[in-house]
């Protein structure tokens, strides 16, 4: 014990780069976006005014706001829910196959190597209404895909990149969790008089529940926050604010409209959504989590 | 109830290793096989077969006449319990025990029935509705037990279920599964390497080695018959010792110049060279040293309480013998010890293929 009195200062110092990164770029940022949701500034930064509440009423009355949150809700809750979905399809499918393992993993994963931006460019290439690939096929199949004019298949089309760029992350927690739930207990199942299917469902699945509860957290906030890059290179919000989340919002009010009070008040409303939607996940489906 | 019957099965995995060399056997109604042997000997794979969790690559097994070969697991009717039990986490005790017969349709009201009336025939009343985490070692491998009994299969299935228990624990453990399978009369078979544990619990028992049986036999047949040097040396504890000798006419000349005579005289095969066992239980202490007695040193002596083993040097032989002796006499050790190899329960095998030569009658 006083050996470690004596070096009391050390655990500090090993700490302080991890420390001074949080606070540099964490906590100086999101208090400064605290202070500056109560001041209305001009956009080239030479005099602002306190205004209290003003900018949060400004944007809590705005119906833009609302319509920006539906948006939010509808491209979170399918991206949340495809990528997981699809991430475990995968898993289940890469855990069963015995020849060539390693290079099926290794390809589902790269996507998560690839950053934002890109993929959404790659994206935009694959669906470019006059050039892409793929809406030549959607188009001899009839369907005519412009996402730049329609709103439904912009959606989809931010939706479908943030899916294939999450789901990397998604598979390697999934792969990770079925390899750790015990072959016995799977053969236990089958000699129990359990079908595939109904060892899955009864098994497999509720084992897998941590893994899934991490991930819904985990998906929830980078459908909330993480994918700006993707939605900006790929539909900018358009058309017509189709698809425009709160997110991007908050970068288009501030860094475009140079409204910079009522965008911050927008990442604090977002800060605090998030918070409470990660408490409300904890609260009531971490219960829920098995053993 | 039912009978096993296993003709010529043989395993032999993708990559060209083959664990299982064409095993025969009939299992009786009602009768627990236990099959012994060293790890990889293929025991646990044999029995993985006969669960439906192994493909048969050739062979065939069939439960009550009926080839079972390409059955699933669900189809066999038969339980298993599992070396790690294999219990479901996230079910309570009850969900454990009653899986199996709520996939196979069984009404709720009828399920819960079952499970208690098992849970009362094992002792687990009052744990129906915690989880396995919350359990006991010994509390685990009860549940096991009873998710087994429960469904009333044609066949048990145990996979060393008693390895992770405490030694204590374990001989409880061992008495209740052989009380039980007898008042249910369930066919089983039961894997394990723990030769006290096969010997005990064993109607017959089946001693595997390499991929092969070498015997198949009551305990006590084994023990006083054993048809190789392999089950000699597998069976009893501490192992049987044995003596490189030399054989002319009838007698038996070892390396330190004892001579003992063969009760019947010379069995028709027998060389000129043989490898004699004896037992450690069957060294019999004499005060004096003659022409039959093993002059030997001891170098190391264990008190049991009631029996003594010494481990003790004999001229010309590399390997210490064990002798079991009287717990209440004081032996020291660098102490000289006079042994008599008792003349009725000498085993005598081929030096180099290990088969028991043509033996002298022994009491069975």
């Amino acid at each position: 014990m006083a050996t470690f009195q004596r070096h009391r200062l050390t655990p500090w110092l090993l700490l302080s780069p991890q420390l001074a990164i949080v606070a540099i770029f964490f906590f100086w940022p999101a208090f400064q976006a605290v202070i500056q949701a109560f001041y209305v500034q001009d956009p080239f930064g030479l005099g602002r005014a306190f205004v209290a509440f003003e900018n949060f009423t400004r944007v809590l009355g705005s119906a833009e706001y609302y319509r920006a949150l539906g948006t939010t809700v509808t491209f979170s809750i399918s991206v949340a829910l495809g990528a997981m979905a699809l991430a475990l399809l995968l898993a289940v499918l890469a855990d069963r196959v015995i020849k060539g393992a390693h290079g099926y993993k290794t390809l589902l994963i790269w996507p998560y190597a690839v950053a934002p931006a890109v993929a959404g460019v790659l994206w935009v290439f694959m669906l470019d209404p006059e050039l892409g690939l793929v809406s030549a096929w959607l188009g001899a199949m009839g369907i005519d895909w412009n996402h730049q004019l329609n709103g439904g298949q912009a959606m989809a089309l931010v939706i479908m990149a943030s899916i294939w760029k999450q789901m990397s992350y998604n598979f390697v927690f999934f792969l990770a969790g079925l390899q750790a739930i015990p072959k016995s207990l799977l053969e236990a199942a089958a000699i129990d008089n359990a079908g595939p299917w109904r060892r899955f469902w009864t098994i497999t699945f509720p084992l897998l529940s941590p893994t899934s509860f991490f991930l819904l957290v985990m998906n929830s906030v980078y459908a909330f926050f993480e994918t700006f890059g993707t939605i900006d290179a790929t539909t900018a919000g358009g058309p017509g604010g189709a698809t425009r989340t709160l997110v991007y919002k908050v970068y288009e009010d501030g860094f475009i409209g140079y409204d910079l009070g009522s965008s911050a008040a927008q990442s604090v409303l977002l800060m605090l959504l998030v918070g409470l939607l990660t408490l409300l996940q904890f609260r009531y489906l971490e219960r829920k989590v098995q053993y | 109830m039912a009978t096993l019957s296993l003709d010529a099965l043989s395993k032999t995995y993708p990559n060209g290793v083959t664990a299982l060399h064409g095993v025969d056997l009939i299992i009786d109604d009602g009768e627990l096989v236990v099959v012994v042997g060293p790890s990889g000997c293929g025991k646990s794979t044999l029995l993985r077969m006969l669960a439906g969790l192994e493909s048969i690559s050739s062979g065939e097994l069939a439960i009550d006449g009926r080839r079972v070969n390409d059955l699933e697991p669900a189809q066999r009717d038969i339980a298993m319990v599992f070396q790690n039990y294999a219990l479901y986490p996230h079910m309570s005790v009850a969900d454990n025990m009653g899986y199996a017969l709520k996939n196979q349709g069984v009404p709720r009201a009828e399920r819960r029935r079952k499970v208690e009336e098992t849970a009362r025939l094992i002792g687990l009343e009052d744990l129906l509705d915690r989880r396995p985490k919350q359990l006991s070692g010994g509390q685990r491998q009860r549940v096991a037990m009873g998710r087994a009994i429960v469904r009333e299969p044609k066949v048990f299935l145990f996979d060393e279920p008693l390895s992770n228990l405490d030694a204590k624990l374990r001989v409880q453990m061992r008495i209740e599964i052989r009380r039980l399978q007898k008042r249910l009369g369930v066919t089983a078979v039961y894997v394990t390497h723990d030769q006290v544990e096969a010997m005990t619990l064993a109607d017959r028992l089946v001693v595997m080695n390499g991929g092969h049986i070498e015997q198949v036999g009551t305990p006590m047949h084994l023990y006083d018959q054993p048809a190789s040097r392999f089950v000699a040396s597998f069976i009893g504890s501490p192992s049987m010792n044995f003596i490189e000798a030399r054989h002319a006419d009838g007698v038996l000349t070892l390396p330190c110049g004892t001579h003992l005579p063969l009760r019947d005289g010379s069995p028709a095969e027998i060389g000129d060279a043989v490898c004699l066992g004896v037992r450690p239980e069957h060294l019999v202490q004499v005060s004096h040293s003659d022409d039959t007695t093993l002059v030997t040193e001891v170098e190391l002596v264990e008190p049991l309480g009631a029996d003594t083993l010494a481990h003790v040097r004999l001229d010309g032989q590399a390997e210490l013998l064990v002798a079991r002796l009287d717990g209440a006499q004081h032996i020291a050790e660098g102490e000289r010890l006079y042994l008599r190899p008792d003349p009725e329960r000498l085993h005598l095998f081929d030096p180099q293929e290990g088969h028991r030569l043509a033996a002298p009658e022994t009491a069975s």
